[in-house]
């Protein structure tokens, strides 16, 4: 696939996960409509509606406090200041967005901020200390990708979304569980639809996360093709995936809520039982898929092994 | 009367389809003006150092004279204006120059030293950069809003409302291939 057809699909698969998303929430009203009537199913969306509002508004400024990222000015780092200049010129973005450094020695980064000019560009110490020019450039083309995207405002709204799901199929378990005795001993086939109706508000949650997975991987793709096309050079970014690819460390302090904003899932090293159903509850596709990608837009194959594994 | 309701209802939403391309059109156009200012703000950052450039090496090496001309020549078409692949090929030989300036004052061992010229050469690399990030940024709007405008139904109507084809930033006898960039490490 070519770089453009890379991004079309994306988006495309992206439409089709929010499409999901739609019917999942569209399936729980139905179940609530079936059970309690219009009146409960009302009252609940508007709830529903409230709690989302509610968070969406709630959810600025979440991430640098819990990332404790410091800015930093031209003066401190002019590399790193002139290659977000650059590609960000390169990306036509409207501005040049903040630059911003956390203290970790794991090699990553991540981008924040709800729109193009209150957004900033974060990486870790590490991440300097690690990464040549060229790979720098990759690793900010990225992060650039996402910001151009807007994949931090799709992501918060999935998020809520995810939020409000969970939230409804919970008061709505309760409910049946209240009201179930005024239920008790009705006909056989109004306990096979109350099953499969506490089945469904029971995995409904399970659903959104994993919907909501799955576009956080479609948006990483969507990011590497897209920081492709804005740094010219694909074999770049591939070469920093690499890097942190050999780089064992992982980044302090992260939790699930900020796990999509990073270069490379935080959260990837799973093991045991766990990395059975990793694949699914991923945020972040497995790095050598995103370097083949890279490898197919730009025409190149990476060396099988990396030639010096650095550890800083 | 179900008759003119359905022509009614025909004629709303042909309005607002044409209304929606219509818009993305003019957006697409926006985005090629805003990509042309970006490279104009750098030339024009580059044209305003390159005059200290030259004073700076005429100090050292006074009997390079027509290198200066060739300079100065350049960046008088540079901003003498004349469309996207004219000032393109200005913009291509006045790199040229400058590049050649640099290697003059290689020869110079006390020049290279200035911190005044160190400034000069680190800020004239950066242009050079931003330059080509801008030049990428806006030949690639330039080629989304052409073929918008080349595509149908858009071709039908694209002319006669004034969305006329863009030039790339481009020298015109150059390859105009994909945008490549230099990977210098």
């Amino acid at each position: 696939m070519t770089l453009r057809e890379q991004i079309r699909r994306n988006y495309l698969m992206t439409a089709v996960l929010l499409g999901f998303f739609t019917l999942l929430i569209g399936a729980i009203a139905a179940a609530l409509f079936a059970v309690y009537g219009a009146g409960a199913a009302i009252a609940v969306a508007i709830g529903g509606l409230a709690w989302g509002l509610f968070s969406w508004f709630l959810s600025t400024g979440v991430v640098s406090s819990v990332t404790g990222a410091r800015p930093v000015t031209k003066a401190e780092q002019p590399e790193l200041y002139r290659i977000v200049e650059n590609l960000s010129i390169a990306a036509g973005l409207p501005a040049t967005p903040e630059v911003r450094i956390v203290d970790d020695p794991a090699p990553n980064a991540f981008a924040a901020g709800r729109n193009s000019k209150t957004c900033y560009v974060c990486v870790t110490t590490g991440l300097l200390q690690t990464m040549d020019h060229r790979e720098l450039e990759g690793v900010i083309s990225h992060e650039l990708a996402h910001v151009q995207h807007r994949d931090v405002r799709l992501m918060t709204l999935v998020a809520v979304l995810v939020g409000v799901i969970a939230m409804v199929s919970d008061i709505a378990l309760r409910m049946l569980f209240f009201s179930g005795a005024r239920r008790r001993g009705s006909s056989p086939a109004d306990l096979v639809v109350l099953a499969i109706g506490i089945v469904g508000l029971i995995l409904a949650p399970l659903a959104a996360i994993g919907i909501q997975l799955a576009i956080s991987r479609r948006r990483e793709y969507l990011a590497d093709a897209g920081g492709a096309e804005i740094s010219g050079d694909a074999e770049g970014l591939a070469l920093a995936l690499r890097k942190l690819l050999d780089d064992p460390r992982e980044i302090r302090d992260t939790s699930r809520s900020t796990a999509h904003l990073y270069i490379e899932g935080p959260l990837r090293k799973a093991s045991g039982p766990r990395a059975i159903f990793s694949g699914l509850f991923d945020t972040h596709p497995p790095l050598e898929d995103r370097i083949a990608r890279l490898e197919q837009i730009g025409g190149f194959t990476l060396p099988p092994e990396s030639p010096a594994p650095a550890v800083a | 009367m179900v008759v003119l309701i359905v022509v009614v209802v025909i004629v709303v939403v042909l309005l607002l389809v044409l209304a929606f391309a219509f818009n993305h059109l003019v957006r697409l156009r926006n985005e090629t003006e805003a990509g042309w200012s970006n490279i104009d703000v750098q030339l024009k950052r580059r044209n305003d150092l390159i005059p200290n450039l030259v004073e700076a090496v005429k100090g050292y090496a006074a009997h390079e004279r027509g290198l200066f001309d060739e300079v100065t020549q350049a960046r008088a078409n540079v901003s003498s204006g004349g469309g996207p692949a004219a000032t393109a090929a200005a913009s291509d030989q006045l790199s040229q120059g400058v590049g050649r300036l640099f290697a003059v004052a290689e020869n110079y061992p006390q020049l290279r030293a200035s911190e005044n010229f160190q400034e000069l050469q680190s800020e004239l690399t950066d242009t050079e950069d931003k330059i080509a990030a801008a030049r990428r940024y806006y030949n690639s709007v330039v080629q989304t809003y052409n073929s918008a405008i080349q595509s149908f139904p858009a071709l039908l109507y694209a002319g006669i409302l004034g969305f006329r084809r863009r030039e790339f930033f481009a020298a015109e006898d150059s390859e105009r291939a994909a945008p490549q960039v230099s990977t210098a490490s």
